[in-house]
């Protein structure tokens, strides 16, 4: 009789949450890491609550990576078949792959040019999302970028592009490291990184159209990575990259950005290590905001995500507290943001570098075919 | 006597159904789906071909790495379990059998953790040796590679292959080693040619075991190592992370079980002989 009672009452308190309570609700769910859904709860939320009398905002996280981003399309998948005239997801953070899928699906809603701060987004990939035309969908929360990391007192002539340090390289034998494609994307970006850089034609491989006869022209720049990776240290993951500069062990290696300034505040990396995003460019990826297409507070949801992306926020939170890049033009940050965050961000990688050298990673087949072909001509 | 036979099938049938559920069905889907072309269904080798042009080295390199670091297991295992066995210092025995079985109570990911940071070149043994005055800072090498690989296996699994070791020589008619010992022969050559041979199937079957462990580990490779070249392991998560291709990642599975086949083969006979004579 108990058990059946807390049976009951388990249940009512399993139906009860999706339901919107009288005040009004605003559900926030996010693929990511941990940090993102406290970021929504305790930074954007009580933010949002305070200008929104009588509006509750709950966050809710799916996990990292695009499984993340897959769970919240199953979700709204599910509610769509079922032809729910309200979905119960307000506001989404998901990944680039998934918001390609979900916009030819139909299943977001046209929202950049309704909010104010639509007019500040001018990253490529705010409208082209591997290679899916995302354009009004989608604004982008951050940009994280990779970039080589570099220790200026074993580095003094610092390359500024791929071919220059090709040549540093011969010259410095085993003092470059990068991790491989196996140990986390770091390496992956410095590879595609390497194959816009001498493939010629990059922009074919960020925008499409696919054409599988396109990497049989790749042996040459292949050929040459291999001979490249002779002289380097291939390093064991991401983490392995940062390690190695920290110790001294290389004085050059490809990392995340928001990960160098992350370690180098918890005083991980040494403080005077530097950034150098090497021309033509590096990739970097977003996550976006999106609203699904029957959200049922979609008036609130614009309203929200105007805040999550008004220069103030994107100064304070995404740039201050978590070392990523601006969703929003990083122009108009300017002023928002106390100068010594400002010229910690931007010192060595100039606003105007971001956003030349600052590039997507290439379409999905593409992106396929230069691991595949790594994986055969280099490691191999 | 049907009816004991009946409860019999009864008892063992939960034990049988997991090892079907849990073992048999995955190992037989797998083995399926590597020789399964995945553009059409059909039965094919297309999957080890690709496994072939892609990860020719990292087979032969996962061979190396795991017999190499078998070999030195048991190498280690028999001075170990040899010293407990003849060893004459008391203090040194006891401090000896106290620590050898550490590593046996840390996993393998907590044991890469470590190595990282203790191996590499301006890590802490290094670091050591530069404080001691015995190496100069630039000579120093990181051993972050396949050795550092191999250096972490044999850490971890010698103390599992000496216990089982130390074990067996305990058990032994210690009135053959005083025989061989009186005759005048040293601790050595008494070790080598009067204890080990009596012990030769405990030694295989610890070996046997600690390599088909090793040849199951993700996590010293991926955290210990570059990743050119790496071992099967780390292909087969790639190939499902990067990919989504689970029918190469089963090709290279399916090489897997072909290299343990080998040792369980050995292992098999062993144990039918054992039970041949016992009987």
């Amino acid at each position: 009789m108990r058990t059946r009672l807390i049976l009951a009452a388990a249940a009512a308190g399993l139906l009860s949450v999706p339901l919107p309570a009288s005040a009004q609700t605003l559900t926030v769910i996010t693929a990511g890491d941990q940090n993102m859904v406290d970021y929504v709860r305790d930074y954007l939320g009580p933010q949002f609550e305070k200008t929104h009398p009588g509006v509750k905002v709950v966050s809710v996280g799916t996990g990292p990576g695009d499984a993340g981003s897959q769970k919240i399309y199953e979700k709204l998948a599910a509610q769509k078949a079922a032809n729910a005239n309200a979905w119960d997801v307000d506001v989404m953070v998901i990944h680039q792959k998934m918001a390609g899928q979900m916009v030819n699906e139909q299943m977001l809603l046209a929202y950049k040019d309704k909010v104010p701060t639509g007019k500040m987004v001018t990253s490529q990939t705010a409208s082209n999302s591997l290679g899916a035309n995302v354009d009004g969908y989608v604004i982008p929360m951050f940009q994280s970028q990779t970039a080589i990391a570099y220790n200026p007192d074993l580095v003094k002539d610092v390359p500024n592009s791929y071919s220059e340090l090709v040549e540093w390289v011969k010259k410095n034998p085993k003092k470059f490291g990068y991790n491989g494609i196996k140990g986390g994307m770091s390496g992956v970006a410095f590879v595609t990184g390497w194959v816009y850089a001498f493939g010629g034609n990059s922009d074919k491989l960020m925008k499409g159209p696919y054409d599988a006869a396109t990497k049989a022209a790749w042996d040459k720049l292949l050929a040459d990575l291999k001979s490249f990776n002779q002289n380097v240290v291939i390093t064991p993951g991401n983490a392995g990259t940062l390690d190695m500069l920290n110790r001294g062990e290389i004085a050059m290696g490809p990392v995340w950005v928001d990960m160098f300034y992350t370690w180098m505040a918890d005083g991980k990396l040494p403080p005077n290590m530097k950034l150098k995003l090497v021309a033509p460019g590096m990739p970097g990826q977003p996550m976006y905001y999106a609203i699904p297409a029957k959200a049922a507070n979609a008036k609130l949801a614009e309203e929200f995500i105007a805040l999550a992306t008004s220069p103030e926020v994107q100064a304070d939170g995404i740039v201050k507290k978590f070392n990523w890049y601006p969703g929003i033009d990083a122009k108009y940050l300017e002023g928002k943001l106390d100068k010594a965050s400002w010229d910690k961000l931007f010192a060595d990688i100039k606003p105007d570098d971001l956003s030349s050298k600052g590039k997507p990673f290439p379409i999905a087949p593409y992106f396929n075919d230069i691991l595949e072909s790594y994986e055969k001509k280099v490691a191999n | 006597m049907t009816e004991s036979r009946g409860l019999a099938i009864l008892l063992v049938a939960p034990a049988l159904a997991l090892v079907i559920a849990l073992f048999l069905y995955p190992l037989l889907f797998s083995v399926a789906s590597a020789f399964s072309d995945p553009a059409t269904g059909e039965l094919s080798l297309i999957n080890f071909q690709k496994a072939y042009e892609l990860y020719s080295i990292d087979i032969a390199y996962t061979l190396f790495i795991v017999v190499a670091a078998t070999a030195l297991t048991a190498l280690a295992a028999i001075a170990i379990a040899g010293y407990l066995t003849m060893g004459e210092t008391p203090w040194l025995l006891t401090g000896l059998a106290w620590l050898y079985r550490w590593p046996l109570f840390i996993p393998f990911i907590v044991a890469a953790q470590c190595m990282r940071t203790f191996l590499a070149k301006n890590g802490l043994m290094n670091n050591s040796f530069v404080a001691m005055g015995v190496l100069d800072p630039a000579q120093t090498v990181s051993f972050l590679d396949w050795r550092g690989v191999l250096i972490t296996f044999v850490w971890k699994q010698t103390p599992f292959v000496a216990l089982l070791l130390a074990g067996a020589m305990a058990s032994l008619d210690r009135a053959t080693i005083e025989a061989a010992r009186n005759l005048g022969a040293s601790r050595l050559r008494a070790l080598i040619e009067v204890v080990l041979p009596q012990v030769g199937p405990t030694l295989m079957v610890g070996s046997i075991l600690s390599f088909v462990t090793m040849l199951s580990v993700l996590s010293v490779p991926v955290m210990v190592a570059g990743s050119q070249p790496t071992m099967l392991t780390v292909d087969m998560a790639f190939r499902i992370n990067a990919y989504g291709d689970y029918n190469v990642a089963n090709a290279l599975g399916v090489i897997s079980y072909l290299m343990t086949a080998v040792t369980a083969w050995i292992y098999l006979r062993r144990s039918v002989r054992e039970q041949r004579d016992g009987s």
